[in-house]
């Protein structure tokens, strides 16, 4: 007998989010070069194109990421079908989770401490990391904390 | 500044790395306790498994649970008086303090008591749940 949380709803293939990580990760480890190397505008500038992608994955939904649309496009073709599909809710919120670390990154930055970019694209590397080498979802660890701390979910 | 920056970049690379094997070697593994019982009402349902229960931890927000649930289930329906039941901790926010739940999902082995007699963090490997499973329906008490 199985009692199930709540339906799920639009999939992707697993593999989606995991390849669009895969080229998150190596974008962000080239900021945090760029702006530990003292190339600081354009360490600001990849930033914001990062974080306007994850924005776009946050708020457009994962499975209209430019990464997506590549997976799709050019990697799914020559995969085998994926063995299960899941939920779309939770790399959208990883999304997210990249989007407002970068966002802040980016904003402390441009007022002045410009070593706020590479120290936001370092934290978000590793998130992305972890997501596209081992599969780690922290964005699921950090919306359970988040439920902990009363900020989501139903107390009761 | 381009060493530095080599430097900083290839740190980045090994710590994610190293966290990543930590994360890998510690999830999916069954820790083997003796906790507080858990009753049906804490759960919002009627009844336990008559000989052990299969408790899964979840939220909305967990890519691990759906595929976790699947396993779950498939393992219960192999043993009679065995039950899967998967919780929104969401829903329920007391049962992740009660519990310390820092990792979804999270699956609580419980006996024909209702008493926690093993733990699972992240989605648990086939054959350590199998094992885990029937040695506590070997030892009901």
């Amino acid at each position: 007998m199985t009692a199930s949380v709540a339906t799920r709803p639009t999939s992707v293939d697993p593999r989606a989010p995991r390849f669009g990580a895969a080229i998150t990760a190596v974008v962000l480890l080239v900021d945090v070069f760029l702006g530990v190397a003292g190339a600081t505008v354009a360490a600001v500038v990849l930033l914001a194109a990062v974080t306007a992608l994850f924005g776009w994955g946050a708020f457009a939904g994962i499975r209209r990421h430019p990464y997506g649309v590549l997976f799709r496009r050019f990697v799914r073709p020559r995969l085998a079908p994926p063995a299960e599909l899941e939920d779309a809710a939770a790399p959208t919120f990883a999304q997210l989770v990249g989007f407002v670390v970068t966002v802040v990154g980016l904003v402390v930055a441009l007022s002045g401490v410009p070593l706020a970019a590479p120290i936001a694209a370092g934290v978000a590397f590793v998130a992305a990391f972890l997501n596209a080498v081992f599969d780690f979802c922290l964005g699921c660890e950090l919306y359970l904390l988040l439920v902990r701390a009363g900020l989501l979910g139903r107390r009761r | 500044m381009v060493v530095i920056a080599a430097l900083v970049v290839a740190a980045l690379v090994l710590v994610a790395s190293v966290l990543g094997l930590l994360w890998r070697t510690t999830t999916g593994r069954a820790r083997r306790v003796r906790g507080p019982v858990v009753r049906p009402e804490d759960l919002g349902t009627d009844a336990l498994g008559a000989r052990a229960t299969l408790l899964q931890l979840s939220t909305p927000m967990c890519t691990q649970c759906p595929p976790t649930a699947r396993l779950l289930g498939a393992e219960a329906a192999l043993r009679p008086g065995v039950v899967h039941l998967e919780v929104d901790l969401s829903e329920r926010i007391a049962l992740a303090d009660r519990f310390q739940v820092l990792q979804t999902p999270t699956t609580l082995l419980l006996d024909a008591d209702g008493r926690v007699r093993g733990r699972i963090g992240g989605r648990p490997r086939p054959e350590t749940l199998a094992r885990e499973l029937d040695l506590l329906l070997e030892s009901p008490a």
